[in-house]
């Protein structure tokens, strides 16, 4: 076949491409008159990148605002370093990251970007570690770490589940000799970034000494804070992209030994347990929400408006906290908003922005616990609301604090969720005692099968049969166990009204597309067989 | 003939005629459009390239020859290079080439030569199909699908298969029955047979379209003395479309060795030359691009974009080999 052949053939199906395309774009901008005919102001589409760790609760409240109000956002989930530099090249009008801008003894030289920006939290949560372990057959979900074993395991210092660490952990396991196998971010990352900075303050000496490993140069006289987790090439360590990589690894099946660090919600979506935390207290704690909320009392927040850095959280004292409920790793992410007219950010992008900020400081905070995070409380939603509107072009309707719903909120100004935090059982205390009951999205409990106390008794509860997620006895905290009730405020719902052009121009791009793409063939099959005549032998066969 | 003799004279040397070419205007246009497509084409490669060479500069000049041979990736600790990288590239690709190289054979030479007709144009159809399918899709299929269904296999050959060293897996111990089988994952054995998915209908197109153009002359010559169609294919088509099979097999090499996002969702990448092709931990140059681009440091940046040149030396390299080599073989010089 002849190259001009070759061109002659595929001209008609270019051109259809080509057409239809261009219908196409005529029905779309049909559908977006009809949306912004609806509205008084201007709802711009939007573009958003960055953190994973916090994808599942922006995603949700994209859906939601895009189902009631039409707002069209569009969120990528590339991480938190790349959030960071898509909102510095501009091409994301909002930036989504775990960590600030130049984050203090960072191994990255990470720079403020040059447009204007400010911070403002989005919604709290705690970085779960997230485990796949079966013992005798039956998934083991009431496992136990002290942050120094977590330390240990990260940096490879103890690579096997019945390492005596583990084990003074978890009196009632009889734990496997099998390899764990640590599954870290291969991409720059907020929850690696948090982690790391967990590791520096608290475990300096594990986290030092993996830096030798690695080879990495220390910042400042030790291991610096990282969004790139290092491995050791041939550790055993899995590096996976996204939150969505490292917890679907862990959730295979043939993933058993394997432990990550994942955001709680990711756990509760894919149905298996975290590891309890050993707090200050001598406690070991699960990541819900209200467990972060109480931890997040001791957050010290950067209260000068006129710092580069205001409103960032400062989260030595949380790892710290001494009282019972607290989780160490619990922290605020937030959302990087333009203030300058800069980047290709226009007043109109402004408006979805705004409305999307009031949107989400005030109803989205009331899903933070069905998800698998934790609501603002009242201080960083009022400084929240001063924040959006530095937005240019921005006219979001700030709901009173009555208004607000938020489950954080109290008459009296304290937070209510962690007023209201129950106490741990005193066989989550650490000691010969190990609560059975499950944890994350593993609500089932664990039968005893080491030598010390088992709890089970305590709680009453049976070992779930079948090991699916939330098969669960009512012992679970927080998760999405089925009495759980959401609470929720009507909604109007606009309804888009379609003009007739707009049904027209959409059903003829509809009937071209499938024209074009149906005509192709015929007119090539024609063509092939004008062509096996010619060659003669073919048809004859 | 030299001479022509004329009436009037003597002889006179032979002139040719000179002949005045009259293009239309639509002639000029359509020269002009492809002339100009055509340059636009190679311009853009050399300002690829140009591109690729300044930004990387500042890195190269840092690391110096070093920049081959280092392994480790630490540009802000000034220790970076792209052998690890480099290696596990070209091992993804060899591995994907080895999967698929059979593969797109075997269906080309089935398209082709066997299929009926109506069965042919579904298939043909079908191949297409895989071809467009986005990168990414076949990266989360292999990370979520078939990773775990290439555990017991990769295991089967480390097991049986253990003495040939690039097939052993040393954390791997058959006679161990606590033995974790996540040492099998996110090899370059997995990537690779992802990558081979990718690569192989393009090879296939490639292969299906120069069989179709072997002679049928020597096809009838073939078959009249005796030979049987396996036989007519293995002395007619195979030796008339080695070009084909050359070039589409290089064309799929490139392919592999530029693939990004479905190495990236399925590898866990490290920065060390790791022979066990089925043990955990590969990496790759444009992977390595997807993952540390993010990074702020313009200086990184310089590093990441000479790594891109080195990507784009070997793919040019390759590429070119196969034009090369298409046009030298009989099938290639028709086409």
């Amino acid at each position: 076949m002849t190259m001009t052949a070759r061109i002659v053939r595929a001209w008609p199906r270019l051109l259809a491409t080509v057409i239809s395309m261009a219908v196409l774009a005529v029905g779309i901008s049909g559908l977006a008159n009809v949306s912004q005919a609806v509205a008084d102001t201007v709802h711009s589409p939007i573009v958003g990148s960055g953190s994973t760790w916090s994808a599942n609760a922006l995603q949700t409240w994209i859906r939601n605002v895009w189902a009631n109000y039409q707002w069209k956002i569009t969120y990528s989930e590339s991480g938190s370093t790349i959030g960071r530099t898509d909102f510095a090249n501009g091409t994301a009008d909002f930036g989504v990251s775990e960590i600030p801008y130049a984050i203090a003894n960072s191994n990255e030289q990470d720079s403020r970007p040059n447009r204007k920006y400010a911070y403002m939290p989005i919604v709290a949560g705690g970085t779960a570690f997230m485990y796949n372990l079966v013992i005798g057959g039956k998934k083991v979900s009431n496992l136990r770490l002290s942050g120094e074993t977590v330390a240990k395991i990260f940096t490879g210092v103890i690579s096997r589940w019945d390492d005596p660490a583990i084990k003074a952990d978890n009196p009632s396991l009889a734990l496997p000799s099998i390899p764990i196998v640590p599954v870290v971010r291969s991409d720059g990352s907020g929850a690696t970034a948090q982690v790391s900075i967990w590791l520096r303050q608290m475990y300096p000496k594990y986290w030092d000494a993996y830096c030798g490993k690695v080879g990495r140069a220390p910042v400042n006289g030790h291991c610096g804070v990282t969004s790139n987790y290092p491995t050791v090439a041939g550790s055993g360590f899995v590096s996976r992209s996204g939150s969505n990589g490292v917890a679907g690894y862990v959730a295979q099946s043939h993933s058993v030994g394997a432990i990550t660090f994942v955001e709680y919600s990711y756990a509760l979506n894919a149905g298996f347990p975290v590891a309890k935390l050993l707090n200050a207290a001598g406690y070991y704690t699960e990541p819900t929400a209200q467990n972060v909320a109480v931890a997040l009392l001791k957050a010290k927040i950067n209260e000068n408006e006129n710092s580069a850095d205001y409103l960032t959280q400062n989260l030595a004292s949380v790892y710290t906290d001494s009282d019972k409920r607290s989780y160490p790793l619990s922290s605020y992410s937030y959302i990087i908003l333009p203030t300058a007219l800069e980047d290709g950010f226009t007043n109109d992008k402004g408006v979805t922005l705004a409305d999307f900020g009031a949107y989400f400081l005030c109803e989205g905070q009331q899903s933070a616990e069905v998800l698998g995070y934790s609501p603002l409380p009242i201080n960083l939603v009022k400084a929240g609301q001063k924040q959006i509107q530095k937005i240019p072009g921005g006219n979001p309707a700030i709901k009173g604090i009555a208004g607000c719903n938020n489950p954080t909120f109290s008459s009296d100004g304290s937070n209510k969720l962690a007023k209201t935090a129950p106490y741990p059982p005193e066989c989550d205390k650490q000691g010969a005692t190990q609560c059975a009951t499950g944890t994350g999205g593993a609500k089932e409990s664990t039968a005893q099968s080491g030598s010390g106390t088992d709890a089970a008794s305590q709680s009453g509860t049976a070992v779930g049969a079948d090991g699916t997620a939330g098969a669960a006895t009512g012992a679970g905290v927080g998760g999405i166990t089925s009495g759980q009730q959401v609470s929720g405020t009507p909604q109007s719902i606009p309804q888009a009204r379609l003009t007739t052009t707009a049904y027209a121009s959409m059903a003829a791009a509809g009937a071209l597309l499938l024209g074009f793409s149906v005509a192709p063939p015929l007119l090539r099959t024609r063509g092939r067989h004008t062509w096996f005549r010619r060659d003669g032998w073919r048809k004859r066969r | 003939m030299t001479l022509r003799t004329a009436d009037n004279g003597g002889p006179q040397p032979d002139l040719p005629r000179r002949v005045r070419v009259r293009r239309g205007p639509s002639d000029i246009s359509f020269r002009v459009l492809t002339h100009a497509g055509g340059v636009a084409v190679l311009a853009l490669m050399t300002l690829v390239g140009l591109f690729l060479g300044i930004r990387g500069t500042e890195a190269i000049v840092v690391a110096g020859p070093s920049f081959l041979t280092e392994q480790a990736w630490e540009p802000n600790s000034r220790r970076f290079g792209v052998a690890a990288v480099l290696f596990g590239t070209i091992t993804i690709a060899l591995i994907a080439i080895a999967v698929a190289l059979p593969l797109a054979l075997g269906t080309a030479t089935y398209i082709c030569e066997y299929a009926p007709v109506r069965l042919r144009r579904l298939l043909v159809g079908v191949v297409d199909l895989m071809a467009a399918i986005p990168s990414v899709v076949y990266g989360l299929w292999g990370m979520f699908w078939l990773e775990g269904q290439m555990i017991p296999v990769a295991q089967f050959i480390s097991t049986y298969f253990g003495w040939i060293p690039i097939l052993r897996v040393s954390q791997f111990d058959p006679n161990d029955p606590l033995a974790s089988p996540t040492v099998f994952t996110a090899s370059a054995f997995i990537a690779g047979l992802v990558v081979a998915m990718m690569v192989a209908p393009i090879a296939a197109s490639i292969m299906r379209e120069v069989f179709a153009q072997a002679p049928i002359g020597e096809r009838e010559g073939a078959l009249a003395l005796g030979s049987s169609k396996w036989g007519m294919i293995r002395s007619v088509v195979y030796p008339f479309g080695l070009g084909g099979i050359v070039g589409g097999t290089m064309l799929g090499l490139g392919r592999a060795l530029g693939e990004t996002v479905a190495v990236y969702l399925v590898i866990s990448p490290i920065f060390a030359i790791n022979w066990q092709v089925l043990a955990t931990g590969t990496n790759s140059i444009s992977a390595l691009i997807a993952l540390r681009y993010g990074e702020a440091t313009p200086f990184e940046l310089s590093g990441l974009m000479a790594a891109g040149l080195v990507l784009f030396a070997i793919t040019m390299v390759i590429n070119f080999g196969a034009g090369f080599v298409m046009q030298r073989s009989r099938s290639g010089a028709a086409s």
